[in-house]
């Protein structure tokens, strides 16, 4: 009998069988003065390796602290986040700055490139950091040329670069690492529509190279590009 | 290839040049003060050292005038050295030579022209021992009389000149010939300072003031200065066995005092130069504090993508540091200007300018500023690797 293929096999790619990201009931509160504010609620939810997620949802969904849990900029209140099968609240300070530095990449909307550093010194940086020393392998090079950037502009301070240029570095300096996971908050709010799709097509290519890309958005168009959508409201997950 | 936590502090200076300029300047002014001060200390211990060790080799003995002693119930106060004393001395120097001195101060009368100054009494043999004179001769009458150089200038005095001694107005008042005049000598640690001075027999000088038989001073000049201790141990044994009536000084223990003096002085002056740091170190600190704030943003960047928060720490630290290398680096080649001009101007000798005793000043000087440069960078620098990075992301 011929089975259904899915979309992942027909591209030649199969999802993982073990989640690389799992919340297990998490929780995260913040103690305000004006009292204790529930930014997610007793969520739970499995992301398989290789998976293209979007989270969606209004503002003051959650969508933003998801996000810092899923980066590791920020640990559960209550409950559990495993990440590549590590609980992400019993790793010290160090451990989890080398884990954002080895397997998370991120994509932030507004690029977030370092204003000191030129294009290409920005997609260095994480291997600097990783390695210890300047990249002499000529990797930060090969990335920059892979996100299709213009190597005339590699010397160029971000202040130089168009928002389509801006964000192409801060993909090529998202991925340089070989991270597992792409994390990428609003990658085209701040672009023009044609720039917009040519970052979309970009972040589809690297799901396609096997990368983990989990997208936040609220355009419903740039949502379809993923293969799940997880719906935020209230903290809450109502829909996934 | 350079660290490219070191590149970002560079390119933060650079971008606020002018502010940077200025903490520097804190810096600059900070260790030229402290390393001209210090050079000006050096330069007179130093000076005031060669001054003082020409007379190494002596040892100085006077009566322990603050000590009262009480024989047979009955208190008697030392008030010179006896001439028993003095051939206790002289056979506890043995073969080292023993100079007793005689001293007052008189006024006296050169033409018509009034003075005041220090009488010397010496055996005319004894002056040849430790005094060299410029021109002239020893005394050879009873009436003659050796002159220091303040006073032969000041009077416009020759061999032969007649000096009147005794307060103006008195009558009968004795006269001596000047012999020979002595170059200047400055201040002596041998306590015989001779530039305003008229030195006589001390056969004039006890016929004149009495005090046969007691002397002011001994001084004994050691042959071999190494065993300048043995010498002072002996006579302290042998005169002040059973009370203490001499006190016995050299020059070194002179020499110590006055340098320690003159160290404590360069302490203080050193104290204030430091005031201007401590203020530098305000500047620096204020400047750093105001590059954390205004780079919250990229510091939230640097740590939401995995910098460490010692490289965080490290970068501004980086930054601290550079300040501290250009202040301290135009500090140091100021400090060598003024520092020369300083003790130029205020010793007069340039001489021991170059010495490492007063040149170290310069190298530590700097290294003073550049680690309150680093000290006034630390808080921030903790500061900034501290930072939540969701909340630094979030300042823009």
């Amino acid at each position: 009998m011929d089975s259904i293929k899915t979309e992942e096999e027909m591209n030649g790619l199969k999802m993982g069988e073990n989640p690389l990201i799992r919340l297990l009931d998490v929780s995260k509160v913040y103690h305000l003065e004006s009292g204790d504010f529930t930014a997610l609620n007793h969520v739970s939810l499995d992301i398989m390796e290789n998976e293209f997620v979007a989270i969606m949802g209004p503002s003051g969904s959650g969508k933003s602290t998801m996000m810092n849990q899923l980066g590791i900029l920020d640990v559960p209140t209550t409950g559990e986040l495993l990440i590549d099968g590590r609980n992400v609240a019993k790793m010290t300070p160090l451990e989890r700055t080398h884990m954002r530095r080895d397997t998370i990449g991120y994509v932030f909307q507004k690029f977030y490139l370092i204003p000191l550093l030129s294009a290409y010194e920005n997609v260095e940086y994480p291997l600097i950091l990783k390695y210890k020393h300047r990249d002499t392998s000529g990797k930060a090079a090969d990335v920059l040329k892979s996100v299709g950037f213009d190597k005339e502009m590699s010397s160029h301070r971000p202040n130089q670069l168009s928002g389509g240029q801006q964000q192409r570095v801060a993909i090529a300096r998202a991925l340089v690492n070989d991270p597992k996971i792409i994390l990428c908050d609003e990658p085209t709010g701040n672009l023009d529509r044609k720039t917009g799709l040519q970052i979309m097509d970009l972040l589809v290519g690297l799901h396609q190279e096997g990368k983990t890309v989990i997208l936040v958005t609220h355009d419903a168009k740039i949502a379809e590009y993923a293969h799940r959508t997880i719906e935020l409201d209230d903290g809450r997950v109502v829909e996934s | 290839m350079r660290d490219i936590f070191f590149d970002l502090s560079v390119r933060s200076v650079r971008l606020n040049f002018m502010r940077s300029l200025l903490a520097s300047i804190g810096i600059v002014i900070g260790v030229v003060a402290i390393s001209s001060m210090g050079m000006l200390g050096a330069n007179m211990q130093l000076s005031v050292k060669q001054q003082l060790s020409s007379d190494v080799n002596t040892v100085m003995i006077s009566s322990d005038v603050v000590r009262t002693t009480s024989t047979a119930g009955v208190p008697s106060t030392s008030q010179g050295v006896t001439k028993s004393q003095l051939n206790d001395i002289k056979n506890a120097a043995g073969t080292n030579i023993v100079i007793p001195i005689h001293r007052t101060n008189s006024q006296f009368t050169i033409g018509s022209t009034d003075g005041r100054g220090s009488i010397y009494g010496f055996d005319p043999n004894d002056i040849e021992k430790f005094l060299t004179l410029s021109t002239g001769d020893i005394p050879r009458g009873a009436n003659d009389a050796v002159v220091g150089s303040n006073i032969a200038t000041n009077f416009n005095l020759v061999v032969g000149s007649r000096i009147k001694i005794g307060p103006p107005n008195t009558e009968d008042r004795p006269t001596v010939r000047v012999s020979g005049i002595l170059p200047s000598r400055g201040f002596a640690s041998d306590g015989i300072n001779t530039d305003n001075a008229i030195i006589v027999p001390d056969t004039w000088y006890t016929n004149q003031y009495g005090d046969k038989d007691v002397y002011d001073q001994v001084n004994v000049i050691v042959k071999n200065v190494d065993t300048i201790g043995a010498v002072e141990t002996a006579i302290d044994d042998k005169v002040n066995r059973r009370t203490q009536v001499i006190r016995i000084s050299d020059a070194s223990s002179r020499l110590t005092s006055i340098t320690q003096t003159l160290g404590t002085i360069t302490t203080f002056i050193l104290a204030i130069g430091g005031i201007s740091l401590v203020v530098a170190a305000v500047s620096i600190f204020n400047v750093m504090m105001m590059s954390v704030n205004e780079r919250v943003h990229e510091i939230g960047i640097l740590l939401s993508i995995g910098t460490e928060k010692g490289e965080v720490r490290r970068m501004f630290l980086y930054e601290a540091f550079i300040l501290g290398i250009i202040g301290a680096g135009v500090g140091g080649i100021c400090s060598l200007v003024i520092g020369y001009s300083v003790v130029s101007a205020m010793i007069g000798n340039t001489a021991y300018f170059f010495l490492p005793d007063s040149i170290l000043y310069v190298p530590e000087g700097m290294l003073i500023g550049i680690v309150v440069c680093i000290a006034s960078g630390l808080y921030p620098a903790w500061k900034a690797s501290n930072m939540d990075p969701i909340d630094a992301l979030r300042s823009e």
